[in-house]
């Protein structure tokens, strides 16, 4: 095995808690995950959905950030990013798709136990989240490209789903709705919604089982076996008045901020198994026939010294994000352009990164690297599902040109 | 308002065309379109059994009866290993099937790949084009071949053999009496996994030695009493392409089953890698020319800001890429396959100036294709990663494109070594 903390990690940032969690996470993974993956692949039913309850029911994830008085473990909202950083990353190192899970379960979490306005919604999901039979899953509905005749839009794109008030609170109608990986078992659905008569969208959470929710089959797609996916229509689903968590740009930046910050430690937990993979390969494989082995060699060794590179800044970039989460939670500046601008960046950056990294790393091990058997290609496919669902990058850089350089009009 | 342009809009060498490639292109065009798009979402699982797959390759290769091109006319073949555009006629077959799969591409111009070690000219061995003739031109059934190289131990070293020499290779060819007695253990080459029916087997008749007489391409029977073939590999993709070990054990064949003999063998494996690599750029042009039709549709009927993402001018810039990436590739693919086909201006195909280039072009073009390929991923969002849109699936497949014949680096290594005369790598 080799030493992981080679990457730097900023233990001071990091309580006990954190590093214990992480620790044990690593431990069930391995033991629950790693171990049995030769065997069971990327069966959902078979490997996959048990670790989802190990780590989010058994393990606490799922109630994590929850307040005490309602049952939850109360862990503190200005402490939750760091580890929710420690805990993804490893999760990540095992499978990309269980920590993308995961963040939709933590983000939600944190907007809930965070946002104003949200506390009849909160006590009434609270069974939900403490429930330990079942892990919760949830998916996030965000807007899309549209067609030609579709409804209302946002920031350029169609908003899915449309909400309408009414005296018994919220009628929601969708067709062909797409939510992030994860929908197919998600139990519950947070979706930024059109709001009829209304300019300013609505972030509306409902239930995965709720009356007028229909789902398709699960559709296909190139990795995050996790979190699996499915077309939705909503015909007519009634909610009450209080489950809408907040409105616009700022309610959406918040979610999605804790979001993308499970998403990047997901990447770093990716390319930290990259790492061991590509080490180990380095430390056994000869290139050059009677020559020396892959890491003592001038070109793959530079192949090699990237693949570090890049690994150990995503991981400085996907803690430097849980600090910026951290801080903006005691200044109370949650979900200001400037935490949307950054983790949109810090997302971006470190998808592109891994993409790259692992198109290197598959590379070196040539035909090997494509192979299941070898385990390196799953985190090629993984990383490269989610960074299409972070969004297309030049388009995400017209909120970053707005944020550094004050663009208009974009 | 003019024509709508089309994927036939992207340039190729018109000089180079041929009559009866064009014929051929458009046979596969329609074949791809009826029998193989239909169906190609489905193959990621039929990796395994070939269900959905062994029929549209059966119609192509045995019913159509294009497995037997290369074989002489008088054995009922149809000539090709003696033209002077073999190589332009097989890159546009490649592209036309790559368009709908390149792992059936790459199926399909492997069952030739060993061939041309005994059909082309100037090294036609005819005895063996008698013997092998009646298997392809004697059936309905798709015939396939493959080219046995890798080894466990070595990797990509079985490949590299102007620095190696064949000092690597483990499976062992020794001449009993007049048959070869054949040991070893290959593993990857493409039309395994049970389904190859003739085999080229690179082999060593003097283990650990660096003479190149010692190198041994001997053709085995798939069927020959002590060779055993593996289940398919599990793959990030490219299921129509079935990668096995092949395993030999005291396998007997005639002696004249060797390729061309002592020396030639060696020599003209160089033939093998320079087709190989041609054949890879034009697997990528197939797919990107696919993605180009399927990214068309995309970017006119999605909108973004009132408008179709192809009017905004940030997503433009991607598609302009993406435009000028194809064009390069495609241009660059049929100018190698030409080099390949005139060997009286560039040289022979087997000589280290081609090969060399070859590998040069095959780098260049299937990295770009990849970047390409996976930034209209990312601007498809969502659709980028899902099946339906058949992008992902192509971005998986082209892959394996450019992992192959003994990986990138050694490919960095090989274009260094003759561009710059490095003498120590």
């Amino acid at each position: 095995m080799h030493d992981l903390d080679l990457f730097h990690l900023p233990r001071n940032r990091l309580q006990e808690a954190d590093l214990a969690l992480a620790s044990g996470l690593r431990e069930m993974l391995d033991r629950e995950v790693a171990a049995k993956r030769l065997e069971l692949k990327e069966d959902f039913e078979g490997l996959l959905e048990p670790a989802l309850a190990r780590m989010l029911c058994e393990m606490g994830l799922q109630r994590m950030m929850w307040p005490e008085e309602l049952g939850g473990e109360g862990h503190e909202l200005h402490l939750a990013p760091y580890t929710v950083a420690a805990a993804l990353e490893q999760v990540g190192r095992a499978d990309v798709g269980l920590a993308v899970a995961a963040s939709g379960t933590l983000s939600l979490q944190a907007l809930l136990v965070g946002g104003e306005g949200c506390e009849v919604l909160r006590e009434r999901l609270s069974s939900l989240f403490l429930d330990t039979s079942r892990p919760l899953l949830v998916s996030f509905v965000l807007p899309v490209f549209g067609e030609e005749g579709d409804g209302p839009g946002w920031g350029g794109r169609r908003l899915q789903v449309e909400a309408e008030r009414t005296g018994e609170g919220w009628r929601l109608r969708g067709s062909g709705v797409r939510p992030l990986p994860g929908g197919l078992d998600a139990g519950l659905f947070a979706a930024l919604c059109a709001v009829r008569g209304e300019d300013e969208p609505a972030l509306v959470i409902f239930p995965g089982d709720a009356p007028g929710l229909r789902k398709g089959p699960e559709l296909k797609k190139t990795g995050l076996a996790a979190a699996r996916s499915a077309e939705m229509n909503l015909e007519d689903l009634m909610v009450p008045e209080d489950a809408c968590a907040g409105r616009g740009a700022a309610a959406l930046g918040r979610l999605l901020s804790w979001y993308r910050l499970g998403l990047t430690a997901a990447a770093s937990g990716a390319l930290l198994a990259a790492y061991e993979i590509i080490a180990e390969w380095g430390d056994n494989r000869v290139i050059k026939g009677q020559g020396r082995i892959f890491k003592n060699n001038p070109l793959t060794a530079a192949v090699m010294g990237e693949a570090a590179q890049e690994t150990a800044v995503v991981r400085l970039l996907t803690y430097d994000l849980a600090e910026m989460l951290s801080e903006l939670e005691k200044r109370g500046e949650a979900g200001s352009e400037r935490l949307e601008a950054y983790s949109l960046l810090v997302a971006h950056q470190a998808y592109a990164a891994g993409e790259r990294t692992l198109h290197r790393i598959m590379e070196l091990m040539a035909s090997a690297g494509y192979a299941k058997e070898w385990q390196l290609e799953r985190y090629w496919r993984d990383l490269k599902t989610v960074q299409c669902h972070l969004g297309c990058v030049e388009l995400a850089r017209h909120a970053l040109a707005r944020w550094f350089f004050g663009s208009e009009g974009l | 308002m003019g024509r709508m342009r089309t994927m036939d809009d992207f340039s190729r060498p018109l000089e180079y065309l041929t009559p009866l490639g064009e014929t051929v292109g458009e046979i596969i065009r329609a074949w791809v379109e009826r029998e193989v798009i239909p169906w190609r979402r489905g193959f990621d699982e039929d990796y395994l059994e070939h269900r959905l797959i062994e029929p549209p390759m059966r119609k192509l290769l045995g019913e159509y009866g294009i497995q037997r091109i290369l074989f002489p006319e008088d054995l009922g073949g149809w000539g090709l290993g003696h033209s002077d555009h073999l190589c332009v006629a097989a890159f546009h077959m490649f592209e036309e099937i790559a368009r709908a799969d390149s792992g059936m591409a790459v199926a399909f111009g492997v069952v030739f790949w060993p061939l041309v070690l005994i059909c082309c000219e100037p090294h036609v061995n005819r005895r063996l084009c008698e013997e092998f003739a009646p298997m392809f031109t004697g059936t309905a059934d798709a015939v396939f071949s493959c080219m046995a190289m890798t080894e466990p131990q070595g990797g990509a070293d079985i490949e590299n053999i102007e620095l190696i020499r064949g000092s690597t290779i483990r499976t062992t060819a020794v001449l009993e009496g007049d048959e070869w007695v054949i040991n070893g253990h290959k593993l990857w080459p493409t039309n395994t996994g049970g389904e190859a029916d003739l085999m080229a087997v690179v082999c060593t008749t003097n283990p650990g030695s660096s003479d190149l007489d010692d190198i041994a391409i001997i053709f085995v029977p798939g069927d020959a009493p002590g060779v055993t073939q593996g289940p398919p590999y599990e793959k990030a993709g490219m299921a129509a392409d079935k990668n096995g070990d092949i395993w030999f054990e005291n396998v007997r064949v005639p002696s004249w089953y060797r390729a061309l003999g002592p020396g030639d063998d060696a020599k003209y494996y160089g033939e093998v890698v320079a087709l190989g690599n041609m054949g890879s750029i034009a697997f990528a042009v197939g797919v990107m020319l696919d993605i180009y039709e399927r990214l068309r549709d995309f970017v006119e009927r999605k909108r973004y800001r009132g408008l179709p993402l192809k009017e905004n001018d940030a997503v433009a810039g991607v598609l302009a890429d993406y435009a000028a990436t194809l064009e390069a590739v495609r241009i660059l693919g049929y100018q190698c396959a030409r080099m390949c086909d005139r060997q009286d201006l560039y040289g022979p195909r087997w000589g280290r100036e081609v090969v060399a280039k070859a590998r040069a072009h095959r780098s260049f073009a299937v990295d770009r294709a990849l970047e390409a390929i996976g930034r209209v991923m990312n601007l498809m969002e969502c659709y980028g990663a899902d099946r339906d849109w058949d992008v992902e699936k192509h971005w998986r497949d082209i892959k394996m494109v450019q992992l192959w014949l003994g990986g990138k680096q050694l490919n960095q290594m090989e274009v260094a070594r003759w561009f710059f005369e490095c003498q120590t790598l």
